[in-house]
């Protein structure tokens, strides 16, 4: 299934987050959002989970119009990996990872054999089968983020939507967890704060600045050094990576890309 | 390193949640052994023959033999016992539901500041005079129901504002509040005209079951059965909630909708177990804490057996504060507080002492 956005606003807290951004995240692609923080990726993503509304502009999901569906009509088909950690209610992995049945589930109905096969192939696909009587709490970072990552596929959903999902996550485990991504051959769509993860796993990218897609299109054909330097405010190369051949970004980490390179920087240009 | 492929088994010690089922069948029959011993035991003892003799004969419209205990029973101590049994199951389940409501395993709904507007309610009907004799009477009940729906709408207008029920704005909101009207309930207090008074108004705000009749039950009977499949049918919802608002969004459940009504449901039923015992103490907070200890977060399991805990607590209880001293009963209250918080302390080092 494919999500099409159409000129959608977004206000939150007052203020407008989202400001006519377009995109399309094709069927069966990794569709990357990248931007600097404050951009709007967030935002954008809680619209198509349905945590927020659009004040104006539509998502279309194959085609339909998001309003049109109830949120627990939505929910079968797209699910969220929000950047939320949970609190400590003694849940058991098992029970996390259940939720991701709950759009299918009636008031006081129970699992059925099809729901825990669900949840099983769910736990195996991230490698936790063996944990699913732990409680989730007592799970490492990497280990919860995988769970969580379980409750979404539990949703079998035809669209993911994940906001950051390699945030403190250390370097093997943002590895895993993207091949996992990519294994899934679902529509996704991703905002991912490291581009050179962006670049190397999504199939089309769309770069969001103060609210709006200012580029879209192949990793290779949007993240050039004049972009680096306009949306993100560095300076960078763009070179081959000598392993995989994927754009790898060689950021000058030295200076920002409107100071003089050769002088101290004091200024705190925090884009 | 963890990876997919080494998976580490996990240790016994963090397995949690048994099998809901049998411990609530357990948990039905401890009900129902208690109840039996607290109609049983008081300053009259009773043998349980008897007790059930007496309730049977009532219930199948027989008159009652002369020379039996049969007042005691059936006037006094089947009403109390019931009272306690509701009001503990009611506690359970409000207990459980604001600690999702505002996602805080130590929430309370008195929290919310609602127990302290029914407080100031009760207190206001007996020192301004509605509340004559200081029995826990209808006109009492009513003033403390009042007292709680004022607040509850008050509590409402200041936590939507801003769009939402975000958790910190509602426990802000009822904490505030709480605060506010409890300082109106003691300088109320201070305004008692005679010792008597005082006395009640003490009484009360510690929570006691002592007023105990058969009017009285008319409510919690009817609203806390309601309230639990109430709270049953939406147990999936309150198990999302404790994972982030975000993300009961993802799995289809409307969030803002579920809050609003969670709030209420919650402050209609802790005013109406208000109403009848007054302020209960620790009993909301620590049976969901206790339980989940035992089965798990899972409120399709949690709620059930928080009930039936609660229930079971508050019976026991009430036992001991008839029996503990020979001249005057202690307010329910002032034990559970006394047991609570002991309690409540072991269980939270067991827990961090096991590493979690």
């Amino acid at each position: 299934m494919r999500i099409d956005i159409e000129d959608l606003h977004v206000a939150y807290a007052g203020r407008t987050v989202v400001a006519g951004a377009h995109l399309i995240a094709a069927e069966g692609e990794i569709t990357g959002l990248v931007g600097p923080n404050g951009s709007g990726k967030s935002t954008l993503l809680r619209t198509v989970y349905r945590h927020l509304k659009p004040t104006a502009g539509r998502v279309f999901l194959a085609g339909t119009d998001l309003r049109e569906l109830s949120p627990v009509e939505s929910a079968r088909h797209v699910a969220a990996l929000p950047q939320e950690r949970g609190s400590d209610f003694e849940l058991t992995v098992r029970e996390v990872v259940g939720m991701g049945r709950t759009p299918y589930k009636r008031a006081f109905s129970g699992e059925d054999a099809a729901d825990r096969d669900i949840v099983a192939r769910a736990l195996a696909d991230v490698g936790m089968d063996e944990q699913a009587g732990r409680r989730f709490t007592a799970l490492s970072g990497g280990e919860r983020q995988r769970v969580l990552l379980a409750r979404a596929f539990a949703q079998d959903p035809d669209v993911l939507v994940l906001d950051e999902p390699t945030n403190h996550l250390d370097i093997r485990h943002q590895v895993e967890l993207l091949a996992l991504l990519r294994a899934q051959r679902r529509t996704t769509l991703v905002s991912l704060h490291d581009l050179n993860a962006a670049a190397s796993v999504c199939d089309r990218l769309h770069v969001l600045h103060a609210g709006s897609v200012v580029a879209s299109g192949p990793p290779r054909e949007v993240l050039t050094p004049a972009l680096l330097a306009e949306v993100f405010g560095v300076r960078a190369a763009v070179v081959d990576h000598p392993l995989t051949g994927d754009p790898l970004i060689a950021f000058d980490h030295r200076a920002p890309a409107d100071a003089e390179p050769a002088v101290a920087v004091e200024t705190h240009t925090g884009a | 390193m963890t990876s997919t492929l080494e998976r580490p088994k996990a240790s016994a010690s963090e397995e949690c949640s048994l099998p809901a089922t049998p411990l609530a069948v357990v948990l039905a029959v401890v009900l129902l052994a208690a109840l039996t011993a607290a109609v049983a035991w008081g300053s009259t003892s009773i043998p349980p023959g008897e007790v059930w003799g007496v309730v049977r004969r009532r219930l199948s419209g027989e008159a009652p033999r002369p020379g039996t205990n049969d007042l005691i029973i059936w006037q006094l101590r089947v009403p109390r016992a019931l009272l306690a049994a509701l009001v503990g199951a009611g506690l359970g389940l409000v207990g459980t539901a604001v600690q999702a409501l505002v996602r805080n395993p130590l929430a309370d709904p008195y929290l919310l500041g609602i127990s302290n507007g029914a407080s100031l309610g009760a207190v206001a009907a007996i020192v301004l005079g509605a509340g004559a004799g200081g029995a826990l009477g209808l006109g009492l009940s009513g003033a403390a129901f009042a007292g709680a729906l004022a607040t509850f709408a008050l509590v409402w207008a200041v936590a939507r504002r801003g769009g939402g029920f975000a958790p910190l704005r509602l426990v802000l909101a009822g904490v505030a509040i709480g605060q506010f009207l409890s300082g109106f309930t003691s300088y109320l207090v201070l305004q008692a005209g005679d010792e008597q008074q005082t006395h009640s108004v003490l009484f009360w705000l510690m929570g006691s079951l002592s007023g105990a009749n058969w009017q009285m039950l008319a409510v919690p009977a009817v609203a806390v059965p309601v309230a639990l499949l109430w709270l049953q049918a939406r147990a999936r919802g309150l198990n999302a909630l404790l994972m982030g608002d975000e993300t009961a969004a993802g799995l289809g459940i409307d969030v803002t909708r579920l809050r609003r009504e969670l709030f209420t449901v919650t402050s209609v039923l802790t005013g109406v177990l208000v109403a009848v015992s007054g302020a209960i103490a620790f009993v909301a907070l620590m049976v969901p804490h206790v339980c989940r200890l035992v089965v798990g977060g899972d409120h399709r399991r949690l709620l059930p057996v928080s009930a039936l805990f609660g229930a079971v607590l508050l019976v026991v209880v009430d036992i001991v504060c008839r029996t503990a001293m020979d001249t005057q009963e202690l307010p329910v209250g002032v034990v559970t507080s006394l047991l609570g918080a002991p309690a409540l302390l072991y269980l939270l080092d067991r827990r961090l002492g096991s590493g979690s």
